[in-house]
């Protein structure tokens, strides 16, 4: 497996967008196939993944502290934070939804934050054992983050139905922008990590 | 890695003019009812744009504007125009620009994950509420199918190899 070098070392360059594969060279900087601009490697992958992941794990903090929503029964107000939401489904009785959701707004958020940073580190710190698990573990990193916008579509659909002024009523909370903005935080930072670069460590 | 697939851009040319069909009924009719003490009201995707909104929500309106609304209809479009000029053999200098976009575009329209919330706010509601569902919904169904399968057919290497061929 270490024997096999990298295409940058053999002198390639793979376009981002198209897939490409061109020599690399000074004066070639755009792909010939699709004129997109050409990377050896995304560029400031670290930092720029490293500032969106602090900025979402800052975020985390007031998204799970505050209310998501505030449920109004017959004058009522009773705010919801997002484990609060899943207790009450729970006590309901509908366990599997309750999982459903633990595991799209809780687990994989908190996952990708963890995930995220412990890639940072092996790059950091070039760790060479088990770059096929990293990678891997980026896949699922990168594919599981959009569905935590679950909770959020759920108050989007909650807030627009249930609206009969004092009687029942769903008001959103402060902690849905920034469970939001947690999201696509995590998202961009998952898009600006590249790959390759845990394999650009190993010898 | 990916094997090629047959009649890429034929398939993908249909299946989005018929995504683009299903989009309208989808967004303009009504997803799911409620009926509660009396009280009658209907949901679309767009309705829970404009409450967010109201509610002074404006990042969480404009996100959920952008995934559900805005990213799909532009994904179809953009698969319907690129797969229309391949089909054609039509040359057309932002065929690469659009395809560009087109990828960057896919990881966030958020249909399926939409779903996903619809039910979980049913069960929800279920409980204290009666719930109807709206032909929207079904349309909904329908395009989340037709996207699904606009994603798998599209083959990402044959398009940018035939944008390629038609550039000389």
């Amino acid at each position: 497996m270490n024997s096999k070098k990298s295409a940058l070392a053999q002198g390639f360059i793979r376009c981002h967008d198209c897939g490409c594969l061109s020599r690399k060279s000074e004066q070639n900087r755009l792909c010939p196939l699709c004129e997109g601009q050409l990377h050896p490697r995304l560029s400031n992958s670290l930092q720029r993944t490293a500032a969106l992941l602090l900025s979402a794990f800052c975020l985390y903090i007031p998204a799970n502290i505050f209310p998501i929503m505030t449920v109004t029964r017959l004058g009522v107000g009773e705010p919801h934070t997002i484990i609060g939401g899943i207790i009450a489904l729970i006590n309901s009785g509908m366990v599997p939804i309750a999982l459903l959701v633990l595991i799209a707004s809780i687990l994989v958020p908190l996952l990708k934050l963890l995930g995220l940073g412990l890639l940072l580190l092996n790059v950091h710190y070039r760790w060479q054992d088990h770059a096929r698990k990293w990678t891997i573990m980026y896949r699922i990193i990168a594919f599981v983050g959009r569905w935590s916008m679950l909770d959020i579509f759920m108050i989007s659909i909650l807030v627009s139905l249930v609206d009969m002024g004092g009687v029942a009523q769903v008001i959103a909370g402060p902690a849905a922008t920034a469970f939001a903005a947690v999201v696509v935080l995590t998202m961009f930072a998952a898009k600006n990590f590249d790959p390759r670069l845990i394999w650009d460590n190993q010898y | 890695m990916q094997r090629p697939r047959k009649q890429s851009i034929e398939r993908t040319f249909a299946l989005s003019i018929a995504g683009l069909i299903l989009i309208f009924p989808a967004n303009l009719m009504p997803l799911v009812g409620i009926k509660m003490l009396g009280g009658d009201k209907d949901g679309t995707l767009w309705s829970g744009v404009v409450a967010l909104f109201e509610e002074q929500l404006w990042g969480v309106a404009i996100l959920v504007f952008l995934s559900s609304i805005l990213f799909p209809l532009l994904n179809i479009i953009l698969s319907l125009l690129i797969s229309a000029h391949l089909y054609c053999n039509k040359p057309n200098r932002h065929l690469a620009h659009w395809m560009r976009w087109l990828q960057h575009m896919d990881e966030w329209a958020m249909l399926e994950v939409y779903m996903l919330g619809i039910i979980v706010a049913c069960v929800k509601l279920a409980s204290s509420s009666e719930l109807k569902f709206g032909f929207g919904l079904y349309a909904f169904v329908a395009l989340l199918i037709i996207t699904g399968m606009l994603a798998t057919s599209l083959d990402k290497t044959l398009f940018w190899q035939k944008i390629g061929q038609l550039r000389k």
